[in-house]
């Protein structure tokens, strides 16, 4: 006996076979691929290629930016977040439009930017240069365009939950006798943790997977300014094909790794 | 290859990235090359390193960067720090040295122009060549797909032009029927890549086009990598003469002390040592001995040279890949 | 105690105080009443340093609070949806309040939990300290979110509609409860509701709002023996307009007999007439009754006179029948002239 709104049985499984068939071409085969080729040659070749030194400094670079790029758009997301979904300030349209701009801007345009104020012909480069500061094809350049792109995920993802949530309990804690700092620690915060979370693994594993934009600012040389996604496109290049695929897969690894610390966090939580 | 990246810790790594100059010599050598030359680089590093510290008893270390030429050109200008650059054409050197980062008469301190080693353009086509592509009037026959990386970016796909534009010259009327026939050339190029190892891999890797226009030493790799099997090289009637030069980067080695090293590192390059490593990655050596060794692996054709056929690199520039040159006008993709 | 002079606010280009001048005593216990839109909450807020006038003068205990933030004012609030923490426990939520106070002023952990429990006891939710706010009932909730406001010893109680969200019987109770709680602990409290029933039912006076500013501030008695104006007179006790004439100290209507008012100018004007003004009699007088209910206070009953649907309340002794004659006599009106 079927109840009125509900769709029919065969139409419930199309759906259903349709959802897991498109899941699966685009998200659990590439994967598999990716593994797959990484290990065709067995275990040594993988092993060989994640131990060369490149691929080594590739993987600290990408580990250090994302080590920096994370925790800075943690704590600038959740500031704005905070100062759009409770406060009236003049200026707030446009903090949401710019804190949206990272995404409407092709993150090849946003590493040129960089390069435009900070490289050598740029704004800023021979005051740079005269204190012999460089950040254009090096660590900071790097860290900079990666913060760029990946910035508005912990900010979009705050906004309409504590937009939703409302001012209310900020503004009881307030009669109560709680300063910024007391109300954010003890309400705000609390209540948008899981939010947060996600936002913060966003913004990791968009940082560890960066490309465009770190390869307008890299520089390419090998064993310095090289991340792990750039390493792969030299690889790649090399006809190494075995290794590139190893390197992806250790990408692909540790993408999943932070989903599954999520997902731990979620179900302790 | 000697590498010291035990010894470096994370907050060194980021230190040494973003520390200011070093006053004294020291640290790391940047060698901002083009992109075919990764293996041989990579091969020539670690043969300089011993050699060096057999000399000086200094150890060194050598960083390695590629891309298209004109793409590290552009690079080295918005401020990476490279102590040499070993480019595919003069041409791009000249934009660096006209930025000042480079002394004016920087093709004269080495020999040859300051080219070690050259290279020609050669085809490579699929094994048994089902096209029959033997010449490049075949390049622009219906249904042939051309691979070449584009000229804006990469030092090798201007080498390509050239060559073709030379042989059309003589062979479709002059400069008119040479435009004609590149243009009709560029209808037949599915995509062009940033750099001429980019096109490599489009031509071998993922198997598009009929024909690669490619370095030489290019066309080489792709046989060694791939198998031979796969592929056949082809040698047309007439192609370029390459001369892709080397400088150092008076600027940046100033700043940073390493000017010996640097220097030491591309006179290096014409070395007997040197001179039989780049011969055996495919690259023509300066040194006769070497040559004479290597015969075998570089067919004899005709080759034209910038400077007689075209004036000079400034002069092919300005007429056909600047801004409103032969190529903006030529090429209309999509049609 | 509290004294607001000329408070002004605007929301956009409405303005939600438009010049409100207020005086409450200690210890008293004040309804704020009116329509939605009148005010009543943006100066609740005002007072609790949650909203910012633009114009105008909050005075709590001759202090003015224009400087003072919201954090410093000592004031309790009770919000109308609780705005409980639901992170935390009951428990947590009441002594969160004495948790923050810095350092210096900081109770002990056992004199807070002690306070706590005292707090708990007194909203009758003892034991309850140990749950999270969805695992309680709207009027339980609403008697934490007191508890807390009362933890921190405030010097005024704000309370916006603290039973808008309940049902019936559980307003009526909480209610009496909340007055008495008042009395006991001698507190000053402010609160505001749409409920006239409430309104003059608790407070020792009634301020009634309307576009902003106080129209009226008086006893719920004289509020219903004078209005102010034919405002007042409308939104208070189930009044119902009615056309009227003044001439000779008399009103005159249509189907009624006349009433007789004082200091009201001749000529058209309107009288309000609550059920307890209009006596019902059985026989013959033009009107007829149209229904009789029974309920929980009695018989409400409903005639026709002309072309009037009109309350009245019975005659002693007398049961009306649907259809009945009957005979309308007006004890008192307020008239306002037209």
């Amino acid at each position: 006996m079927r109840r009125p709104t509900e769709e029919a049985p065969w139409l419930r499984w199309v759906l259903c076979l349709a959802a897991v068939g498109v899941a699966v071409l685009f998200l659990v085969l590439p994967l598999v691929a990716v593994f797959a080729e990484a290990f065709r040659r067995g275990w040594g070749p993988v092993a060989k290629s994640l131990s060369d030194p490149d691929a080594l400094a590739a993987v600290r670079l990408t580990l250090l930016v994302a080590a920096i790029a994370v925790p800075v758009n943690l704590v600038g997301g959740v500031a704005a977040a905070w100062a759009i979904a409770k406060f009236d300030f003049p200026g707030r349209r446009l903090l949401m439009v710019l804190i949206e701009l990272p995404f409407s801007v092709s993150p090849v345009i946003s590493g040129l930017v960089y390069v435009l104020v900070f490289g050598a012909q740029g704004w800023l480069g021979p005051w740079l240069e005269e204190r012999g500061v460089q950040v254009v094809f090096a660590l900071p350049g790097i860290v900079l365009a990666t913060i760029f792109v990946t910035f508005p995920f912990v900010a979009r993802t705050l906004i309409p939950l504590m937009q939703d949530q409302g001012r209310t309990e900020e503004e009881a804690a307030a009669t109560l006798g709680a300063g910024g700092w007391r109300m954010f620690l003890h309400v705000t915060l609390p209540n948008i943790r899981w939010a947060l979370l996600s936002g913060v693994l966003l913004c990791n594993a968009r940082a560890m997977g960066e490309f465009g934009a770190v390869s307008v600012v890299s520089g390419h040389v090998r064993g310095e300014t090289n991340t792990m996604p750039l390493h792969v496109e030299i690889l790649y290049n090399e006809y190494q094909f075995v290794a590139a695929f190893a390197v992806a897969g250790l990408l692909a690894l540790l993408a999943l790794v932070t989903l599954a610390a999520k997902a731990m966090l979620e179900r302790a939580g | 290859m000697s590498v010291r990246l035990a010894r470096r810790s994370l907050p060194g790594l980021a230190l040494g990235l973003a520390a200011p100059a070093r006053a004294q010599g020291g640290g790391p050598l940047l060698n901002v090359s083009y992109d075919p030359t990764r293996e041989f680089y990579r091969a020539y590093n670690g043969a300089f390193a011993q050699w060096w510290r057999e000399k000086s008893g200094q150890a060194v270390r050598v960083n390695t960067s590629h891309g298209g030429s004109g793409r590290q050109a552009r690079a080295v200008i918005d401020g990476l720090a490279a102590d040499v650059v070993t480019l595919a054409l003069a041409y791009d050197i000249d934009a660096i040295a006209e930025r000042g980062l480079i002394a004016p008469d920087w093709q004269r301190r080495l020999p040859e122009n300051s080219a070690p080693y050259t290279s020609t353009i050669l085809f490579l086509v699929r094994k048994g060549n089902p096209k029959g592509i033997r010449e490049w009037g075949d390049l622009v026959k219906p249904g042939v797909g051309v691979i070449t990386p584009n000229p804006k970016t990469s030092g090798g796909a201007r080498w390509n032009y050239l060559a073709a534009w030379a042989w059309a010259r003589r062979n479709a009327g002059g400069d008119a029927g040479a435009a004609e026939y590149l243009g009709r050339l560029l209808r037949n190029v599915p995509v062009l890549d940033a750099g001429a190892r980019g096109s490599t891999t489009s031509f071998a890797q993922r198997a598009q086009g009929d024909v690669l226009l490619a370095w030489e030493n290019e066309a080489h790799l792709a046989f060694a990598e791939f198998g031979e099997g796969q592929f056949e090289i082809v040698v047309p009637s007439l192609s370029i003469l390459a001369e892709p030069p080397v400088a150092v980067v008076d600027r940046n080695v100033d700043r940073r002390g390493t000017r010996a090293v640097a220097e030491a590192y591309l006179e290096h390059l014409y070395s007997p040592e040197a001179q039989a490593l780049a011969a055996k990655h495919h690259y023509r050596p300066r040194d006769r001995a070497a040559l004479a060794a290597a015969r075998a692996t570089f067919p004899d054709l005709p080759l034209v040279t910038v400077d007689a056929e075209f004036g000079g690199w400034a002069e092919a520039q300005r007429a056909h890949f600047a801004d409103g040159g032969s190529f903006d006008r030529l090429y209309q993709p999509g049609r | 105690m509290i004294e607001v002079r000329g408070l002004r606010l605007r929301y956009g280009g409405v303005a939600a105080l438009d010049g409100v001048d207020l005086a409450l005593r200690a210890g008293e216990f004040v309804a704020l009443l009116g329509a939605s839109g009148s005010g009543k909450t943006t100066l609740l807020r005002s007072l609790a340093g949650l909203e910012f006038p633009e114009a105008g003068q909050v005075l709590v205990e001759g202090r003015d609070m224009a400087a003072v933030p919201a954090r410093e004012r000592r004031v309790g609030f009770v919000f109308q949806n609780y705005a409980l923490f639901r992170h935390m426990t009951v428990f947590e939520n009441i002594a969160f309040g004495l948790r923050i106070k810095p350092r210096r002023v900081r109770p002990g952990r056992a004199e807070i939990a002690r306070r706590v429990e005292e707090l708990l006891a007194l909203v009758r939710l003892s034991g309850m300290g140990g749950r999270y706010p969805d695992q309680l009932s709207g009027g339980q909730r609403q008697r934490v979110a007191l508890a807390r406001a009362l933890a921190i010893e405030p010097r005024v109680l704000l309370l916006d509609e603290p039973f808008g969200a309940l049902d019936a019987k559980v307003r009526k109770e909480l209610r009496h409860w909340l007055r008495g709680l008042h009395d006991r602990l001698g507190l000053t409290s402010l609160f505001v509701t749409h409920d006239q029933d409430e309104a003059l039912e608790l407070a020792d006076r009634v301020a009634v709002m309307r576009d902003g500013r106080v129209v009226q501030f008086d006893t719920p008695e004289a509020l219903l023996a004078a209005p102010a104006d034919a405002g007042v007179a409308g939104f208070l006790g189930d009044a119902v307009p009615v056309d009227c004439v003044v001439r000779e100290g008399r009103a005159w209507f249509e189907g009624l007999p006349p009433v007789a008012v004082e200091g009201v100018a001749e000529g058209k004007a309107v009288a309000f007439l609550r059920p307890a003004d209009l006596l019902a009699e059985s026989g013959d007088g033009g009107a007829r009754v149209v229904a009789a209910r029974q309920d929980g206070r009695g018989v409400r009953l409903t005639v026709e006179v002309g072309a009037m649907l009109l309350e009245a309340t019975p005659a002693p002794g007398w049961v009306p029948r649907r259809g009945e004659a009957c005979r309308i006599t007006v004890l008192a009106a307020r008239v306002f002239p037209a």
